[in-house]
């Protein structure tokens, strides 16, 4: 934790001071931790979504950042990003091309660029931040919204019925299986752990670093802004968000979780989930047991166990 | 000294780009595009050239990877067709608003349904009011002089915009001809370096690309486009005559006129087509018709002068479109040349017509019958509905 | 005429750094206290808007876009930071 600490403190701000994120906003803090570790030699793409519509591209003729930055189309960050990193490859020069987008530009219609790009070891560094829908227009659901979630698009009806009833797309695990050098989830919970994500993700020379966070949603999901990072926390430590990495296809957990606490405790600080009854609950418990004991099968090694 | 091969339309395409070696080249092969892919990934691999070569996994990739590279400052190049270009067609608006000087061959084809894959420009006509440059072409020769011309009218600083080289799918795609191929040396002199200060990603140089954007701004960034386009008009008159200057050819810039100075009747073509109307239109003075034609070589921006001052104080003119405008009841360049003579304040008699849909062949007798169509038009004083030329 | 004198440009791109100010948002804010502050930094870590500077040997908290979320305050787990009705602590600034 020192060391994050001496990284960040030392490295410059490179977002504008003032963007309009909500009070508490879990994502801001990622993409400011994000771009202190990735310093001025970064070109950054923000697509269309809630980063975008706070003002870190600018407003006008201004900038919201110190360093280039761009919106891409909602579905073309990876293939831009590609380009970008092409034509500086052939100058000779080296420089971080990342993007920070939402779960909707990439697990759904940027999901084909993104794809395009890992197969063909593009070099660019690909951070999603996972806020489960379209929270920028107005929280409708997308493929990464956890089953039973309440949105804009799957509402729930006076007799508690309704939610989304599909489960989250396990996207990590899908990157993790386009066999690129450097896979990773992160939470803006485990500060540490990202920056280390994030410092490994830059080492990568030949092909593309991805790394998944899940931004639990203050406004879109009805979280208490001072909550913020504690819903984070137990999306971690009830196991349904596991911190882990893949590098050159081994998996390894990052953060243990040897005494998982029940994913109740993370669904109970969430509005989006207020109408789920014990068996839908006890569902996305099955579910989460599963995945996580499939992911353990795939680790070569345990991770340190959590300290929080 | 300059050599000579005998070569298909893609081939020549792909030798443009060899000789102007863009930065980064990006594609997705679809008919009848994707020998130009092969023939430039076959280049690259053989050390001919120094592109960067990106097999992107579709369209709408091959214009972002693109539009990324021409962002950093890069000189790019794409080819595509048909439903390729319509799947691109969100990266592709972007690419000419956000001034991106990107140069991209469409080898036209027929828009499905029904299924097809030969020949027609009703994909890139779809989209001329994108904001890029579009000049179709005839043969195989000015398919590659149009290429290299085409980087120097599109990187110009009173330009700066995405241009399109258009060719007829399989007529010119998949046809051999002989070629003239001009010297590596002569095109380094012939074509200045890029270099972007009206837009960059660069760390060095940080700035925002397309931050959010009021209303007020974007209108002042629209009619600077507009006049870009405007720009354009005289730029490719004047890259024709510099280009001249090195290969001795020269196709007129914006359009080419034969014979229509001393014409009565004007027929108006464009692409492959022409050649078969220019034979049509000897015959047709050899019986002692007056008759001359038009070739519309930029379609966008659209030379409204050349026409008016080409067809105006005329008896009558006819267009032939290979393409169909939804609503009109006619083709595309009929509405264009139509609009463009407006302003002549001299009214005649037209006749449009349709022909040569989905790679079907518009004969040299197609033309003598669209000929005598447009001087009975005049006899009668009267614009018949559009002609069907079919078998 | 101030649009006059901006920069010109034919496409859209931004110089320059656009902010808004934030520290206007707050209807609570945090006070810091250093006799009880263990200095561990776990504030300055959570801080989304990263208002809390790292000094030499202190943590200190720079109120101009401080949004008030009192998500400091949560994490500390020394009770050094409590949230307080803004401008009712001489620590804060307006
Ligand atoms: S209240 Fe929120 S914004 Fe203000 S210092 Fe604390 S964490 Fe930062
Ligand atoms: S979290 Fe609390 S104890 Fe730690 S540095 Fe901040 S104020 Fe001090």
């Amino acid at each position: 934790m020192r060391e994050t600490i001496e990284t960040l403190s030392n490295n410059k701000e490179l977002i504008s001071p003032g963007i309009s994120a909500c009070v508490g906003c879990n994502v801001e803090l990622t993409l400011r931790t994000v771009m202190r570790v990735l310093g001025p030699n970064t070109i950054i793409a923000i697509p269309p979504g809630c980063m975008g519509g706070v003002g870190v591209v600018g407003w006008n003729k201004k900038s919201g950042a110190n360093v280039p930055v761009f919106f891409p189309l909602l579905d073309n960050t990876a293939s831009m990003l590609a380009g970008i990193k092409a034509y500086y490859k052939k100058i000779g020069r080296d420089i971080n091309v990342v993007a920070f987008a939402g779960d909707g530009a990439s697990v759904d219609c940027g999901f084909q660029s993104l794809s395009g790009a890992a197969e063909r070891n593009d070099n660019i560094i690909y951070i999603c931040y996972d806020n489960e829908g379209y929270m920028n227009t107005g929280y409708q659901r997308s493929a990464s919204t956890t089953r039973g979630a309440w949105t804009s698009t799957t509402p729930v009806s006076k007799e508690k019925v309704g939610g989304k009833k599909q489960h989250k797309k396990d996207f990590p695990m899908i990157m993790a299986m386009h066999d690129i050098p450097y896979m990773a989830t992160a939470s803006p919970a485990y500060i540490p752990d990202l920056v280390n994500k994030v410092k490994k993700a830059m080492e990568v020379k030949e092909g593309l670093a991805y790394i998944h966070v899940l931004n639990p949603c203050l406004t879109g999901w009805g979280i208490k802004p001072n909550e913020s990072i504690e819903v984070s926390r137990l999306s971690v430590q009830t196991r349904f968000f596991p911190l882990y990495e893949v590098v050159n296809g081994d998996f390894k957990l990052t953060v243990d979780i040897k005494k998982p606490k029940p994913v109740e405790q993370y669904i109970n600080k969430i509005k989006k989930f207020s109408h789920l009854s014990k068996d839908d609950i006890e569902e996305i418990q099955n579910y989460v047991d599963k995945k996580w004991n499939k992911l353990k099968m795939s680790c070569v090694e345990g991770g340190r166990n959590d300290e929080q | 000294m300059p050599k000579t091969d005998v070569i298909n339309g893609n081939k020549a395409a792909a030798v443009a780009v060899s000789l102007v070696e863009p930065d980064v080249i990006a594609a997705y092969p679809i008919t009848p595009q994707s020998s130009i892919v092969e023939y430039l990934t076959q280049f690259v691999i053989n050390n001919d050239i120094d592109s960067y070569m990106s097999e992107v996994e579709s369209e709408h990739s091959a214009m972002s990877v693109l539009t990324g590279a021409s962002l950093s400052g890069g000189r790019t190049f794409t080819a595509t067709a048909s439903q390729g270009l319509s799947l691109m067609y969100e990266p592709y608006f972007r690419a000419s608003t956000l001034r991106l000087p990107v140069v991209m061959a469409v080898t036209n084809r027929e828009m499905i349904s029904p299924q097809t894959v030969w020949g027609g420009p009703q994909d890139s006509l779809s989209v001329r009011d994108a904001g890029w440059l579009q000049i179709y072409v005839e043969d195989n020769q000015e398919i590659l002089d149009t290429i290299i011309q085409a980087y120097r009218i599109a990187e110009d600083k009173k330009v700066l915009l995405p241009i399109n080289v258009c060719f007829d799918g399989f007529y010119l795609t998949h046809m051999t001809e002989k070629v003239e191929i001009p010297d590596k040396q002569d095109i380094d002199r012939f074509l200045p370096e890029y270099n972007p200060e009206h837009i960059i990603l660069d760390s060095e140089k940080p700035m925002a690309v397309d931050p959010l954007t009021s209303g007020y701004l974007l209108m002042e960034y629209r009619e600077k486009h507009l006049k870009a386009q405007q720009e354009a008009l005289k730029l490719i008159e004047e890259v024709d005559s510099l280009y001249e200057g090195i290969t001795g050819r020269s196709y007129g810039g914006l359009v080419e006129n034969y014979k229509c100075d001393d014409a009565d009747y004007v027929i108006v073509t464009m692409g492959s087509m022409t050649g078969a109307c220019r034979e049509a239109v000897d015959h047709k003075r050899n019986e002692g018709l007056k008759v001359g034609l038009l070739k519309i070589r930029a379609l966008r921006p659209f030379p409204k002068q050349k026409v008016m001052e080409i067809i105006s104080g005329k008896k009558a003119f006819g267009v032939v479109d290979r393409n169909v405008s939804f609503g009109w009841d006619t083709g595309i360049i009929y509405q264009e040349v139509k609009s463009a003579l407006y302003d002549s304040k001299c009214y005649m008699p037209s006749v449009p017509f349709i022909g040569g849909l989905g790679g079907e062949d518009i004969t040299i007798e197609h033309f003598e019958d669209a000929i005598v169509k447009i001087h009975e038009a005049y006899q009668n004083e009267n614009n018949p509905q559009t002609v069907w030329l079919k078998n | 005429m101030m649009e006059s004198k901006e920069k010109e440009y034919i496409t859209s791109v931004g110089e320059g750094i656009y902010s808004i100010n934030t520290g206007d948002w707050r209807i609570n804010e945090p006070v810091l206290d250093q006799e009880k502050c263990k200095k561990c930094g776990l504030c300055f870590l959570y801080c989304p808007v990263f208002c809390i500077e790292k000094k030499d040997d202190y943590y200190e908290i720079n109120y101009d876009y401080c949004k008030g979320c009192g998500i400091c305050a949560r994490e500390c787990k020394s009770g050094a930071i409590k949230m307080v009705e803004k401008g009712s602590s001489s620590y804060a600034k307006n």
